[in-house]
């Protein structure tokens, strides 16, 4: 279905079942409720340099810009998804490459 | 008075509803191109500020406006951007995505205006000395625009410094992706011819962007109602900025935040019992004399919260987001960084990003370059363990 998204260039969007999956095989989850950028940017990039290549790390968040920005600030370091409750919360999935 | 009225509500909800949808955030826009290299907003702030260049001299050229913001231009600009930008990177928002934050239900950013009052507050004390110890002192010139100053009609200046920008552009994207296919064996005398067909690959790549851009519009049309819930392209965002914007400044004046913040500020002083009026900034510089009351450009920015609010329950992205405790500094000093700097400037990244480049004051060029500078320097401070791109 034709989206907006193509033009803002937002990362895939997973389904609730395969959000909480993924979810329980996290290798390291962060609560980012509450915080604006450019914090979660920040502690993404931390939270993947303690990482092993294949590992998955979750950021939890409720500041929608963290779904563009999160992912992009990483860049090639970590393949994101993003998941969307619908009600203002939000998780990040990267997996480090 | 009704129908102004009726126009800063439109402009307000208008402009709310435009940032919180595109995302249209100036920290973001300089933050994370010096952090990641990351441009999309940075060209979202670029599009609204020429195009609103391009219809503001255009309705100046024929009489069809209110006024100028031109405040002397001087080392102030330099200083209080600094500190302004410095404090807005680190409060995590400009003062309008401050004000449209506050709209999507951030406590955070609430704490921010709080400690933004605070600033302008404590600066309105200190006013009197500061007029003649730092005012008197780093000011040079009286306040103007390019507009009034130069001899070419306002419309054809503004399309100048707009094309000028634009070729700029053009030819950095065209140089950085000529020198991407030439590789990094190839030597300088076959770079030469290279770098002088930058600017033409850099037009095309922009016109091919463009026409991207309106297909995905017109794609995004055909389901309006989904479209509309799913966050915008910063460039929507900026045309719709910049039509809220034309409004405006044919209506009432440019759009500024901090000053009728400032304004309210002192109005809510006074309705506490405070004598705001009898504080000379407060008194003859913001109410000019007139009393302490609601302004209507205080009224324009109140509905700039009202329309984020709107705009983010429409696309359920509003939420109560209550902080967490270690990130209570940053809205603290931020605010105040913010508030205390943008009256030393004077002016916000509305009054002398967005509002004062795209009227050509030359006191909001300095300023614009000071507020950049503090972005580029707090950035640097913050990604300190994790490290910035340029």
């Amino acid at each position: 279905m034709p989206s907006i998204d193509d033009v803002t260039d937002a990362p895939d969007e997973l389904s609730d079942d395969r959000a909480d999956e993924l979810l329980e095989e996290a290798d390291l989850v962060q609560d980012m409720m509450g915080e604006v950028c450019p914090y979660p940017q920040v502690e993404a990039k931390k939270g993947l340099q303690q990482l092993e290549s294949g590992d998955l790390l979750v950021q939890e968040t409720d500041h929608v810009p963290c779904t563009e920005n999160v992912p992009k600030a990483v860049g090639d370091d970590a393949e994101a998804k993003v998941w969307r409750s619908g009600d203002a919360t939000y998780r990040i999935y990267l997996r480090k490459q | 008075m009704v129908s102004t009225l009726l126009v800063a509500a439109v402009v307000g909800i208008a402009l709310g509803a435009f940032l919180q949808k595109g995302r249209f955030c100036f920290v973001n826009a300089f933050r994370d191109f010096f952090a990641y290299k990351d441009s999309r907003v940075t060209k979202g702030v670029l599009a609204a500020t020429l195009l609103t260049m391009v219809f503001w001299g255009i309705a100046y050229q024929f009489g069809y406006y209110q006024g100028f913001w031109t405040p002397r231009w001087g080392l102030t600009g330099l200083v209080g951007g600094f500190i302004f930008g410095v404090g807005m990177t680190y409060a995590g928002g400009c003062a309008s995505g401050t004000l449209y934050r506050a709209g999507e239900g951030y406590l955070q950013f609430w704490l921010t205006l709080l400690f933004m009052g605070v600033g302008y507050a404590g600066f309105t004390v200190a006013f009197p000395t500061l007029e003649s110890t730092y005012f008197d002192a780093l000011t040079f010139g009286e306040g103007v625009s390019l507009f009034a100053y130069s001899s070419l009609p306002a419309g054809l200046l503004a399309l100048l410094v707009s094309g000028a920008a634009l070729l700029v552009y053009a030819t950095l994207t065209g140089r950085s992706s000529v020198g991407a296919a030439l590789g990094e064996r190839a030597d300088a005398a076959e770079f030469r011819p290279a770098a002088l067909a930058a600017p033409a690959v850099g037009l095309r790549q922009f016109a091919d962007g463009t026409r991207a851009y309106f297909a995905g519009l017109a794609r995004a049309w055909r389901n309006p109602i989904e479209s509309s819930k799913q966050p915008w392209d910063p460039r929507t965002a900026a045309l719709g900025i910049t039509a809220a914007a034309v409004l405006w400044f044919t209506q009432v004046s440019i759009v500024g935040v901090t000053g009728p913040e400032a304004r309210w500020t002192g109005y809510l002083l006074s309705q506490v019992g405070v004598d705001a009026g009898s504080f000379e900034y407060w008194g003859s510089v913001l109410f000019q004399g007139q009393g302490v009351g609601v302004t209507v450009d205080m009224v324009m920015i109140a509905f700039v919260i009202v329309g984020a609010f709107l705009a983010a329950l429409w696309s359920g992205d509003f939420s109560v987001r209550v902080p967490k405790r270690r990130r209570l500094p940053n809205a603290v000093f931020g605010g105040l960084a913010m508030g205390a700097g943008s009256r030393l400037a004077p002016g916000c990244n509305i009054g002398n990003i967005y509002s004062g480049i795209a009227e050509l004051s030359v006191h909001s060029f300095i300023a614009a370059v000071g507020i950049v500078a503090g972005v580029y320097v707090m950035t640097h401070w913050i990604y300190r363990e994790v490290g910035c791109a340029i």
